[in-house]
């Protein structure tokens, strides 16, 4: 039970240590309509209703919001759809 | 301008008077001449086309390299099919009427976004003269702007109706 326990949280630890996540961060505009947003997060990441709806939110209240996470192949990814679908994000490396 | 669902199932319908076609066909001809201008210091280029990494200039730049040709593509094909469904003859009077499934929906809803953001950069461009011939030219462009922000906005409450 207790070596287990350990395994587990080696494993944890070293996964964290080399993913080096990186970040899709969408920054507020004035010019996207708050609906098309939150349909642009739902349609594309897949997001349900209400975390599309507070991701959105976020965006506009705080300026930004991080929109996904992991590798920086897929950050890109995401980033250039958003572009796509006409929206300011960057792709940024996590906090250490 | 009318903006309904399509009887047949999923996407919207568009009916537009003849003056209101004539309209975004023309603005649609103006988004696709941008982007395929692609003038490196035109600001609206900046707002279609973002700096992905603006602290890491080499990242910056290859992201561009590797991005920039698909999405202006992207952008100017969405552009070309609503500026060809909506262009209108001359003999032609009456209302114009657009069907469009959801992935056309799509291109329209990406196009009205990108117009606008051009719109956007060119309204203050023009504000920071005052005569009266911008004055007028900064009319346009804003009713333009808000117009096309009433219209994405009612495709979007058809495509995705808030109340359901």
């Amino acid at each position: 039970m207790t070596s287990t326990l350990e395994q587990l949280d080696t494993d944890t630890t070293t996964r964290v240590a080399s993913e080096e996540p990186w970040r899709t961060i969408v920054w507020d505009d004035p010019v996207n309509l708050m609906t098309y947003v939150s349909y642009v997060f739902r349609s594309y990441f897949g997001y349900p209703r209400e975390e599309a709806e507070r991701l959105m939110l976020k965006v506009h209240t705080e300026g930004r919001a991080v929109v996904a996470t992991g590798n920086r192949e897929a950050m890109e990814r995401h980033v250039e759809a958003m572009h796509g679908y006409g929206l300011q994000a960057t792709v940024s490396r996590g906090e250490p | 301008m009318i903006v309904a669902g399509r009887s047949g199932g999923e996407g919207v319908r568009l009916v537009l008077e003849t003056e209101e076609a004539m309209l975004l066909s023309e603005l649609a001809d103006q988004v696709d001449s941008v982007l395929l201008l692609g003038e490196a210091d035109d600001p609206a280029l900046g707002r279609l086309l973002p700096n992905a990494y603006p602290d890491d200039a080499t990242s910056s730049r290859e992201f561009s390299r590797y991005t920039r040709d698909s999405l202006v593509d992207g952008k100017r094909q969405a552009a070309q099919r609503v500026r060809d469904a909506t262009a209108v003859d001359d003999g032609d009077d009456g209302v114009v009427q657009i069907e469009l499934d959801q992935s056309e929906a799509w291109g329209w809803l990406t196009f009205l976004t990108d117009l606008r953001l051009i719109l956007a950069e060119r309204v203050g461009i023009v504000e920071e003269g005052d005569d009266a011939a911008s004055e007028t030219r900064d009319d346009y462009l804003r009713a333009a702007y808000e117009w096309a922000g009433f219209v994405q906005g009612s495709m979007l409450e058809v495509l995705d109706p808030t109340d359901s």
